[in-house]
């Protein structure tokens, strides 16, 4: 009846879907892997998605986190996350109080515990990193150890540096005859259950302060706040020995000690080291294994695992697709960050399981 | 001579009252003040209750052995308070050995001594004193402080080795870290309370004491033993405990410098920890009957200060002075 | 006075008098010393790395990662602050205006009193371990949290302040209101509290300047972000204090420095309240 207006009407409509189709294409950005070497599930434009997650717990896997984090924000700047290095003990609680949204931890959940969790949880691998035997000792550059007098010098069994017991492997190396300032974690640590689980598998008749997330130390020794408060406690005190991530005790300018490993050969920590340990170490039906104390004449003993926590059903479809999708960036394209900061990308079978894993998330439709 | 403030009554309407109204929005801004005022009680009561009932698993786990054992094992589920208890008392009583020398020097300055010009300044590096947050504190005390003492410790339990107790309590090496160290620091951040106490009962002291005692031909220090410390041995006392209870309070500086060990050893240049410490550095991560044994470690804290601080005001209260 | 006299004076008594003087003088040295110390320091290390850039920039990821800076920080601590203070002041004026107006030396009142002397006495930490049971187990770590336990901490501080600046009010003022035919509560209104608002407002700064530079109740309630979050009530927050006590205990130079940043811009906003609080204190009271 008025064609002028029903024209006009017209062309605003197809304005209007139009620019609806440039909006939708313009959005989908080149984010995303793009069909990842190794990787599976490979993916080409991933939607623009828009969460904050809040995450808390091990701080042994930390430096990678934050450049993983960094690295996913350029793909997904509208997803905001939050990792809070609390340790894995608080981590755990966080993930069964439901304050956060995944958890890092370096241990498993407990049988008994399982059932506090609000749901089935999945480990996710991440990557795995030596745990280093920092030391502060002037000079002394090169200094070598082995699983039993680890166990007697964290056990205050041995209290200077100049011990027979600790001449006897570095022959050749001045020692001062200073006393050793023990630190250790003061909270529920990964790296300490990994740290102990290690002392029980290779020096079980020396080491008699078991394993787990705490451990009763002597009343002689100083406590840190996770990886970097042991890491600080080292650097500042003249004598101190810790055990801190290779990430953080290389940051921190500490001097960490060759260990001797199941082949009887000192090594290096470093990411070939634990490579090397990670190559035959088993892997289970729910993605754990177990690294430490490995075969191999390159293996550094004391390597480490830690995996992320997630609950299988997810309960926020916004939060569940962020969460998908920020641990298949870190699966993905955020194995290739690993080595800069000193951790040990997943060998690719894990790798690819630990992807395939991921689809078993389920998020809500609405 | 009291005025009531009762409305005129209707017969001469005052310009200011209405009657009605008036006795209602009075009496309904007095209740909102009480509520204001009540507000402190339920508080009170809610930090009580709430505490104590989030702490009662670990009370009840192992009897009196919370307060009395001094084994602190997460790990093995003991929760002994013994250590952190010790370590509280300990850099506490360090703190006023070393602070109430000074605070009463300065207090005995700023009211007897000091040139008039100087008053001002002093009494504002009291406040100044005062105002510096305990964590800058504790940040400047483990960069700069412990470093640098972990040297000088060395020197003196070098020197102090042949003599026999004082070798124990001085006994080497260390890192810095310790419970003297902690002392130091919160021998800081008591000074100013206990200075500024012991000011305001120096001031009270009346002056035809003081000038009686210089009529009969005392020096001024003469004159301040004999006009002002017995008019102010009560008040000073006060103050006193009343710089124990902040002392004991103290969490962030203490945490950052004493070193984490939970132990009960006579070196005073050994490492230790303290009870506001502890709950500062493990509660992030606890859980369970961790957590609740932190908590139970606040309720013990907050029991001890208020029994400290209760004193101590029944104590200031007797000097005459409101602090 | 004391010098004419001491010319008849022993000398044993002369040297103990010297002596004492000297040792007055020496615990007032003993105490700026370290005070000068410790700001020193804190404005040689921390001089260079606040600017604006620090105050506003968020705080890197990595924390081993130099630069900037702490602008999340800085917000935190005013946001919470100044929630904080939006709850303690009034209901803190309201609390003294009961207990000098209306309760005076009741038993009510003394009551009051009292829990009011016991409350400044609690440890801060306790503070933050009660605001942890009753609200961040129902709610989670959130600004407003530690705005409450900072608030439960100023509370007695500004009763107390705010009661003896009520008290210095002269009587006088008052019944004059009253022979006027003013009630109680108009009295308080228009006559008491302009009286006393200088004393008042100068307590209430110092509160304010004491719960800028608390960490212990911050640290469970609170939680931690590296992007500045102008919400209180979502999400968690941060706040100078808390990331001094945080970077205090790395390892790495990058964070120590921006500790010392943090820690002097801290200072600084502490001190400068400290400050207006003292000159208004003694500017504006009516004498």
């Amino acid at each position: 009846m008025h064609p002028p207006k029903i024209r006009f009407t017209g062309l605003l409509a197809a304005l209007l879907a139009l620019a609806m189709v440039a909006v939708s294409c313009g959005g989908s950005d080149d984010d995303g892997g793009t069909g990842a070497t190794g990787g599976g599930g490979a993916q080409t434009t991933e939607a623009r998605l828009s969460a904050t997650l809040n995450a808390s717990g091990a701080t042994f896997p930390k430096p990678f986190y934050e450049v993983v984090i960094a690295g996913y924000q350029k793909e997904q700047p509208g997803v905001t996350v939050n990792y809070n290095g609390t340790g894995s003990g608080a981590g755990r609680q966080a993930l069964q109080d439901g304050v956060v949204d995944f958890a890092g931890s370096d241990g498993l959940v407990n049988a008994a515990d399982v059932a506090k969790y609000k749901g089935e949880l999945l480990y996710v691998p991440t990557v795995a990193a030596p745990i280093t035997v920092s030391y502060n000792l002037g000079d002394v550059r090169d200094l070598t150890l082995d699983a039993d007098t680890i166990a007697r010098i964290f056990q205050r069994q041995i209290r200077k540096w100049d011990d027979p017991a600790i001449a006897a492997l570095n022959s050749g190396v001045r020692l001062p005859s200073t006393d050793i300032t023990v630190a250790r974690r003061s909270d529920g640590s990964g790296t300490t259950e990994n740290f102990s689980k290690y002392l029980v598998a290779a020096a079980p008749d020396t080491w008699t302060l078991r394993s787990g997330s705490t451990v009763e130390w002597p009343g002689d020794t100083q406590a840190g706040n996770g990886n970097q408060g042991v890491a600080q406690i080292v650097k500042s005190t003249a004598g101190a020995i810790g055990y801190v991530d290779l990430s953080d005790a290389k940051a921190s300018g500490l001097q960490f000690a060759k260990v001797r490993n199941k082949a009887d050969r000192a090594v290096v920590p470093s990411v070939d080291g634990a490579t090397a340990a990670m190559a035959g170490a088993q892997v289970n039906a729910d993605l754990s294994y177990n690294p430490l104390n490995a075969d191999g004449a390159d293996a550094y003993p004391i390597t480490a695992p830690t995996w992320i926590l997630v609950y299988k059903n997810q309960t926020d479809k916004a939060k569940g697709e962020a969460i998908k999708s920020f641990l298949r960036y870190l699966l993905d394209d955020g194995q290739k960050l690993a080595e800069d900061v000193d951790y040990a990308p997943l060998p690719k079978s894990l790798q690819e399981k630990a992807v395939a894993q991921l689809n078993n998330i389920a998020v809500p439709v609405a | 001579m009291t005025l009531t403030t009762r409305p005129p009554s209707p017969a001469r309407p005052g310009a200011l009252a209405s009657p009605g109204r008036a006795g209602l929005s009075d009496r309904s801004f007095r209740s909102l003040t009480l509520g204001c005022g009540l507000l402190v009680l339920v508080i009170l009561g809610l930090i009580t209750i709430s505490t104590t009932q989030e702490a009662w698993p670990a009370f009840t786990h192992d009897g009196l052995r919370f307060f009395t054992s001094d084994r602190w094992a997460p790990s093995a589920d003991a929760f002994g308070s013994l250590p952190f208890v010790y370590g509280t008392v300990v850099t506490a009583v360090i703190a006023l050995v070393i602070a109430v020398p000074i605070s009463v020097g300065m207090a005995l300055f700023l009211s007897d001594v000091a040139p008039r010009r100087l008053r001002r300044p002093v009494s504002s590096l009291v406040d100044l004193l005062a105002a510096v947050p305990s964590v800058v504190y504790g940040l400047w005390g483990v960069i700069v402080l412990a470093p640098w003492l972990a040297g000088i410790y060395g020197r003196v339990s070098d020197v102090t080795s042949p003599v026999p107790v004082l070798s124990n309590l001085f006994e080497g090496p260390s890192s810095g870290r310790s419970l003297f160290t902690a002392g130091l620091i919160l021998a800081l951040m008591v000074t100013p309370i206990i200075t500024s106490i012991s000011r305001e009962v120096f001031d009270t002291v009346p002056t035809t004491a003081k000038e009686a005692a210089y009529a009969l031909g005392s020096t001024r220090w003469e004159m301040i033993r004999a006009a002002v410390f017995p008019h102010s041995r009560a008040g000073v006392v006060g103050g006193v405990m009343l710089g124990l209870g902040r002392a004991m309070g103290e969490t962030i500086a203490a945490a950052l410098v004493i070193g984490s060990s939970p132990q009960i050893s006579a070196r005073l240049f050994g490492s230790g920890d303290s009870m506001a410490a502890v709950i500062a550095n493990e509660f992030g991560e606890a859980g369970g009957l961790h957590r609740a044994a932190l908590i139970g470690l606040g309720v013990e804290l907050f029991a001890i200060t208020i029994l400290v601080n209760l004193i101590a005001r029944h104590v200031v209260g007797r000097a005459g002075v409101r602090s | 006075m004391s010098t004419i006299l001491l010319g008849t004076v022993s000398r044993g008594r002369r040297l103990r008098n010297r002596a004492a003087t000297v040792a007055i003088w020496s615990s007032v040295a003993m105490a700026a010393v370290p005070l000068a110390f410790v700001v020193a320091y804190l404005l040689h290390k921390g001089a260079g790395i606040v600017d604006w850039g620090f105050l506003t920039d968020d705080i890197p990821i990595s924390s081993r990662l130099p630069g900037p800076g702490m602008g999340p920080a800085v917000l935190g601590t005013l946001l919470i602050t100044g929630a904080a203070t939006a709850m303690a002041v009034p209901l803190g004026v309201l609390a003294a205006l009961y207990l000098n107006e209306y309760g005076k030396r009741g038993r009510l009142a003394s009551v009051i009193r009292f829990l009011a002397d016991v409350m400044a006495g609690v440890p801060s930490i306790v503070m933050g371990l009660f605001i942890y049971t009753v609200w961040v187990l129902r709610y989670g770590q959130t600004g407003f949290a530690g705005a409450l336990s900072l608030a439960c901490l100023m509370l007695p501080i500004v009763i107390r302040s705010a009661e003896t600046a009520l008290q210095l009010v002269p009587s006088e003022l008052r019944e004059a209101s009253a022979a006027l035919g003013a009630r109680t509560s108009r009295t308080i209104l228009t006559v008491v509290i302009p009286a006393a608002l200088p004393g008042v407002v100068s307590g209430a700064l110092l509160a304010v300047a004491r719960a800028a530079g608390e960490t212990a109740p911050l640290l469970f309630t609170i939680g931690t972000v590296n992007a500045a979050n102008t919400s209180l009530l979502d999400g968690t927050n941060t706040a100078l204090s808390a990331q001094i006590f945080g970077n205090a205990r790395l390892p790495f130079d990058a964070a120590i420095d921006r500790a010392w940043g943090a820690a002097l811009t801290l200072i600084a906003l502490v001190f400068a309240l400290t400050f207006i609080a003292r000159v208004v204190a003694r500017r504006f009271t009516v004498r």
